[in-house]
């Protein structure tokens, strides 16, 4: 068992209890903060692939030392090879998800101690909560310690926008938590059901039980179990008809703060979708659900985003109509299509983040978010004018950016999985999503200044420049040297299949 | 007046919230036709995929949507009305989609 296994989800809550217990001393928490930050992409370079057993309880199979002299009652049964204890599992698809939330999270951090003018403890605890219960629920292999993330994640995202100071943030908040109220115990009574039905929370061994006929697959009560967990998937991911709250929800925190969050919905997206697709994917059905709650999201969010007037929500709902076609890649159910669908999930995660720090920025020099109140700012900032024009671009799929590559390999699963019809969808609403952030673009930028708009003279800080230049780094090593992703993704995709 | 529209009251008095009335510009207008384009677009090429389950059926769907939708254009209005901030809507579509999913889930996987 390697140790960095439990330290990666270990090392930002108790960093994160800290801030909150240091809020007052600004040095310290600025420190503190940008360590733990720095240290989070690092770890999971650093982990060897395997699992963790919380308490040191192994499987019987592989702990000889109690396995010796048991009982054939229990050598000779699925006991023996059932998990006891929590297990975290931390293979390749796993590193890079978690490195590039850890870059997310440092950049949103690092953004967020230099644009305001006194270090938050207490937002800084929030975004290292939300990062360690994302970590987790990617790690996790068993499903009531991810259901326990799950809340402790949208808890966060909440705090997150709390803490932002926005103008109707405390409605939003509100709405969301009650909202989360519904869909939470619903998870959790679909979680129930699982473990009434196959006795078991860790997701390997369910997987077991179903597929060598310990249980009835048929059996209502585990249909009845993937509809609950699909619905806590669709509060988990922004996905319809959650889409509305959680695009305001982007829009009620800071840039910094909806660069995070956007990344944990991803994440959770991918994390839970993926738990569907292992525990369920003999059910055709389940598929075909995904594929059209992915459909659904895409359009429905992507003509949603063209007739706002809001930029943070312009880019909350493009950002949520990006989740559809990760949505898609997983349906489709080819090694080609999740695979594909997983390197979406780590472009867009990037790219969103890259987009909100960017067009953060005239938010920080006008203090609005009103494209009709905006323009004139490429005078103002042509360099950050165009790490935005760069950061569209990449959203909409032109090469040489990443989400070119991942968007053509899902057109390319789509099409060999015999379907066209998504891969025009898709096209279409890549055109659509690119003239939606040139619509922004041009009322933000490139239109004359509005007279009565009144432009700051605060300096954007070097942080924020240095944010940008950095995605747009990864944006374009990920576009240029897809397989860097590709092939650790590819592993996880192939074992879903 | 329910819990909830009290909470919201009292938190509009306690932030001096006001709502804004939007004026209809020349791109508000052309934002809309794309996406009203783009929706009716979207949808009529989703429902060539029900040629998997049946080519008639298939067929009669696209007809029938082209027409309801030329019938009912313009859609995105009543649609952005639906999807507004509004915590009943958000309620109502939420109940709405549980129903359809556990009805779905539960019939589709013993009949497909």
């Amino acid at each position: 068992m390697d140790p960095f296994i439990p330290i990666m989800v270990i090392l930002p809550i108790a960093s994160a209890l800290f801030l909150n217990l240091l809020h007052k001393n600004d040095r310290t928490v600025k420190i503190l903060a940008i360590v733990t930050a720095l240290v989070l992409p690092i770890i999971p370079l650093l982990t060897g692939y395997g699992s963790h057993y919380f308490g040191g309880y192994a499987p019987l199979s592989q702990n000889s030392a109690i396995a010796q002299g048991l009982p054939s009652l229990i050598t000779g049964t699925q006991l023996f090879i059932f998990h006891p204890a929590i297990t975290y599992v931390f293979a390749s698809a796993q590193k890079v998800m978690i490195f590039i939330l850890g870059i997310i999270a440092f950049f949103a951090v690092f953004t967020a101690l230099n644009e305001t003018k006194k270090p938050s403890g207490v937002y800084a605890f929030l975004m290292f909560m939300g990062t360690a219960s994302v970590i987790a629920i990617l790690l996790s292999d068993d499903i009531f310690n991810l259901y326990v993330f799950f809340e402790i994640a949208a808890l966060a995202q909440v705090g997150i926008v709390i803490a932002s100071n926005v103008k109707h943030n405390y409605e939003t908040a509100l709405k969301y938590v009650i909202l989360g109220n519904i869909a939470g115990p619903l998870l959790l009574l679909g979680i129930a059901l699982l473990l009434g039905v196959t006795g078991n929370v860790n997701i390997t061994d369910i997987i077991y039980s179903i597929k060598h006929g310990l249980v009835n697959p048929q059996n209502p009560v585990l249909l009845m179990a993937l509809g609950l967990i699909t619905f806590g998937w669709l509060y988990g991911s922004g996905l319809p008809p959650f889409h509305t709250i959680k695009s305001a929800l982007y829009s009620k925190a800071l840039p910094h703060g909806a660069a995070l969050i956007q990344a944990f919905t991803v994440f959770m997206m991918v994390a839970l979708g993926v738990i569907i697709l292992r525990i369920f994917s003999y059910l055709p059905f389940s598929k075909m659900a995904i594929i059209a709650v992915s459909l659904l999201a895409l359009v429905l969010s992507i003509t949603m985003a063209i007739v706002q007037t809001d930029f943070k929500r312009i880019l909350g709902y493009l950002a949520l109509g990006e989740l559809g076609y990760i949505g898609i890649g997983l349906g489709l159910g080819t090694t080609l299509g999740i695979t594909a669908g997983l390197f979406q999930a780590v472009n867009e995660a990037i790219i969103t983040a890259f987009l909100f720090i960017g067009f953060g920025t005239v938010l920080y020099k006008t203090r609005t978010s009103d494209t009709r109140k905006l323009g004139g700012m490429m005078f103002k900032n042509p360099r950050v004018a165009l790490l935005v024009l760069l950061a569209g671009l990449a959203m909409a799929g032109v090469p040489p950016l990443n989400a070119f590559q991942s968007k053509l390999m899902l057109i390319q699963a789509s099409l060999q999985a015999g379907v066209p019809e998504l891969g025009i969808i898709m096209i279409l609403l890549s055109i659509v999503t690119f003239m939606t952030f040139m619509k922004a673009f041009y009322t933000i930028y490139m239109r004359p200044k509005p007279p009565e708009l009144v432009i700051h003279d605060y300096k954007i800080p070097k942080a924020t420049i240095i944010s940008l230049v950095a995605f747009l780094i990864i944006c374009l090593i990920l576009g240029l040297f897809p397989q860097i992703a590709t092939s650790n993704l590819q592993t996880l995709a192939s074992s879903l299949v | 007046m329910s819990i909830y529209d009290l909470i919201l009251k009292r938190i509009r008095e306690i932030q001096g919230k006001t709502e804004e009335e939007e004026p209809l510009t020349n791109i508000s207008a052309s934002s809309m036709l794309t996406a009203e384009i783009t929706l009716i677009s979207s949808i009529l090429i989703a429902l060539i995929m029900v040629r998997l389950i049946n080519k008639a059926l298939m067929i009669v769907l696209v007809i029938a949507v082209f027409f309801i939708a030329l019938m009912i254009t313009p859609i995105m209005p009543k649609l952005i009305r639906e999807q507004n901030d509004s915590f009943n809507n958000m309620i109502f579509y939420i109940v709405l989609a549980l129903g359809i999913l556990i009805a779905l889930f539960y019939w589709g996987n013993l009949n497909v």
